[in-house]
């Protein structure tokens, strides 16, 4: 059961309560045993936490560290050759982006191939010049891919049931704005392998949903 | 910040960082070796078992990267400390909300993934914790664990004390009846 006051008991543990609510907490605490028996458990949790002790990860992350430490920012920055860097170096998830494009334009294909030609045989090319690809021309195959999947999903919709294109569309949004926000994180953060990570995953979702669509055209034929 | 980390190490630490910043990769390294238990542990409660290790990469390189900037008015360990949380608050700013709305996503089209088996059979305190809403989470962690005031905790999150205060005390009853199971 919950009193009054039961909500104030963590800030009566903390001595964080004025005189007068402190008053009235304990004149409350003598009447209630339900109150007296949670602040108990309360000061159990917060012994509990104090009692949680350090331990080393499972392996030891100072390698990676240090090969990360060869491409991180020196210590001391000069902000002039900071830009220079940035301008001709590709970042991890830059590299990791062009690489996706790459797998969306095959998955755009697929959807294309099997929404108007029935089962798809798509070939990727193996020696497309993943490096090589501009972060410019990264984002505009992107894109392209994204517009070609959208007219798609217009010109053969009726393939499919509306409900269904509706979700899939809806999750298609739901995902760019995903890849939108880890991209916008990375721009603070551009060296973080967490968020590098991250937008790997968020992308591969994308592409393992275009993979989904394309099941469901194909079945829907 | 009553804080955990201690500065019983602070003439090595002061010494090594200063090293550090000058480039010397060796003193780094000894700073790594005394506090990496310390910020893979903040790591693992703060975000996960699955992505402690990126995250605590990401801490010493960012302390690498800013190595220059710690004057040695504070311990090492605090200083460390204070910038780990900031990064790992600014990485699981960006995730959550994307993963929330994965989530939201997947749903509509299928379930994604299966329950993690650390929510199997008996949890530990920490596996506990990791079960907690992210709000409630953090603040337990910040105030309980890592001892920082409920205006610190406020700043760092951007809300209120009072959210602070009321996230608090919901992390702290949900954990009472983990602990009430369990003993």
């Amino acid at each position: 059961m919950k009193h009054q006051w039961t909500d104030r008991l963590s800030e009566y543990l903390d001595d964080e309560l004025d005189a007068a609510d402190r008053s009235a907490v304990e004149a409350h605490l003598r009447e209630c045993e339900q109150c007296r028996s949670d602040l108990g458990q309360l000061e159990a949790v917060v012994a509990r936490a104090r009692e949680l002790t350090d331990r080393l990860p499972a392996v030891d992350l100072w390698p990676a560290i240090v090969r990360r430490l060869g491409t991180a920012v020196e210590p001391v920055t000069d902000l002039t050759q900071r830009r220079a860097r940035r301008r001709i170096a590709f970042s991890v998830p830059q590299l990791a982006a062009a690489g996706v494009a790459l797998m969306l334009l095959s998955a755009g294909a697929v959807w294309l191939t099997v929404a108007r030609n029935g089962p798809p045989v798509v070939a990727v090319d193996s020696a497309a010049p993943v490096a090589a690809l501009t972060v410019s021309a990264e984002l505009a195959a992107y894109d392209a891919t994204i517009a070609e999947l959208g007219a798609a999903l217009r010109l053969d919709g009726d393939r499919l049931d509306t409900a269904t294109v509706r979700v899939l569309e809806e999750n298609l949004a739901i995902i760019d704005r995903a890849i939108a926000e880890a991209r916008t994180a990375l721009e603070q953060d551009p060296a973080s392998r967490y968020l590098n990570g991250h937008l790997g995953r968020t992308l591969r979702r994308k592409v393992d949903l275009l993979q989904r669509a394309a099941t469901l055209v194909t079945a829907a034929s | 910040m009553t804080g955990r980390p201690s500065a019983a190490a602070a003439p090595d630490d002061l010494a090594d960082a200063r090293l550090g910043a000058a480039g010397d990769r060796e003193a780094f390294e000894r700073l790594y070796r005394r506090h990496v238990a310390r910020i893979h542990s903040l790591a693992r409660r703060m975000l996960g078992e699955e992505e402690a290790d990126d995250a605590t990469q990401d801490a010493f390189i960012r302390a690498w990267e800013k190595l220059g900037t710690f004057r040695g008015d504070a311990a090492f360990g605090t200083w460390l400390h204070r910038l780990a949380i900031n990064v790992m608050l600014a990485a699981r700013t960006a995730a959550a909300r994307s993963q929330q709305r994965l989530v939201q996503g997947d749903h509509v089209v299928e379930r994604a993934g299966r329950p993690k088996a650390d929510l199997e059979a008996r949890m530990d305190f920490e596996s506990a914790i990791a079960t907690l809403p992210a709000g409630a989470r953090e603040v337990f962690m910040l105030h309980d664990v890592e001892g920082f005031k409920h205006r610190e905790i406020a700043a760092l999150l951007g809300v209120t004390a009072g959210t602070s205060k009321a996230q608090l005390h919901r992390a702290r009853m949900a954990l009472r009846a983990y602990l009430g199971g369990d003993d």
